[in-house]
């Protein structure tokens, strides 16, 4: 990505208002909306690891809270996209942010992995421990939001306050 | 003055000294308490939203609290222990900080109205009443501003 464009990002008034005034509350609202993406997720994954919530069939847990889930990951999209414009070059040459994208689009690609071929075959399994790919989904998925959030706090510490 | 001078000991104690000199114990010990504080407010949520009769509702009140409370408390436990470490590690940053205090005042109340929602989700028969309905809401209120608050801690000058 060049630089100029990136320093056209950070000079607009939007990214200068983050930048002078908004930063705490719009990181602020990025912590709780990133609270209800991983919280959310936490339960269903380990609901697909047949650890948690047995009782429920995994289509009912996942119906029920994935909604929450996408509506709240469109708040954190919409407050760290504003966060990324207040200081584009300095997220863009930070390598906990870079790591950070990758390992979200790395989320994404198991997810709609998940949902096109294991969650295809889920009423044979929707009330019983779920079968060995979809246990293997939850636990990269787990491991993945763990590493999206260690490297998320990792950002902040190299790009300073 | 002695919150000063306690702040002073308290930075100059073997663990907090540890911890300082330790480059990646900061980050480290806040992403464990991040990762405690996602895991309670989404079993929160939960609880809150069933408790005004929306959620989970396939899953009895008191059903759900005796799965996910117990899970609650953990978090708790781990949010303290870790939050402690933080306080013993920088303790000017928090100890003299009125965000903080606020924080723990949240707190406090949060932690009342889930000792509350424990005795309502043990009586029988639930019906989401307007009273339950608004102690949710406010419930889920007081977490977010918990949540708010102490992430304004980094930014409050005292």
């Amino acid at each position: 990505m060049s630089v100029d464009f990136l320093e056209w990002l950070q000079g607009t008034s939007v990214a200068v208002a983050v930048a002078e005034e908004w930063f705490p509350l719009v990181e602020s609202v990025h912590v709780v909306t990133m609270a209800i993406v991983a919280g959310t997720i936490f339960i269903v994954d380990t609901r697909l690891l047949g650890l948690t919530s047995t009782r429920l069939p995994f289509s009912y847990l996942s119906e029920r809270l994935l909604p929450w889930t996408w509506w709240a990951f469109a708040g954190s999209v919409l407050t760290g996209t504003l966060m990324f414009l207040s200081n584009a070059t300095g997220y863009y040459a930070n390598t906990p942010f870079r790591v950070k994208m990758v390992l979200l689009l790395l989320a994404g690609v198991n997810m709609l992995i998940f949902q096109k071929l294991t969650f295809r075959s889920v009423a044979a399994w929707d009330a019983i421990r779920p079968p060995a790919a979809a246990r293997l989904a939850g636990t990269l998925s787990l491991c993945l939001w763990c590493g999206v959030i260690g490297f998320g706090r990792w950002i902040g510490f190299l790009i300073g306050k | 003055m002695k919150l000063l001078a306690f702040v002073h000991w308290l930075s100059s104690t073997p663990l907090s000294q540890l911890i300082q000199r330790t480059s990646w114990a900061i980050p480290g010990i806040q992403v464990v308490h991040i990762l405690s504080l996602a895991t309670l407010f989404a079993l929160v949520l939960n609880l809150a939203l069933r408790m005004a009769g929306r959620g989970l509702t396939a899953e009895p009140l008191r059903s759900l609290a005796a799965r996910f409370v117990p899970v609650v408390w953990a978090c708790l436990s781990v949010l303290l222990l870790t939050g402690s470490l933080l306080i013993i590690a920088e303790p000017e940053r928090t100890i003299t900080n009125q965000v903080f205090y606020l924080k723990m005042g949240l707190l406090l109340v949060a932690i009342v109205l889930l000792l509350w929602l424990i005795r309502a989700a043990r009586r029988e028969p639930e019906n989401p009443s307007r009273l339950k309905v608004a102690a949710a809401a406010v419930w889920m209120l007081i977490w977010t501003g918990i949540i708010i608050a102490g992430r304004y801690i980094a930014y409050y000058i005292a």
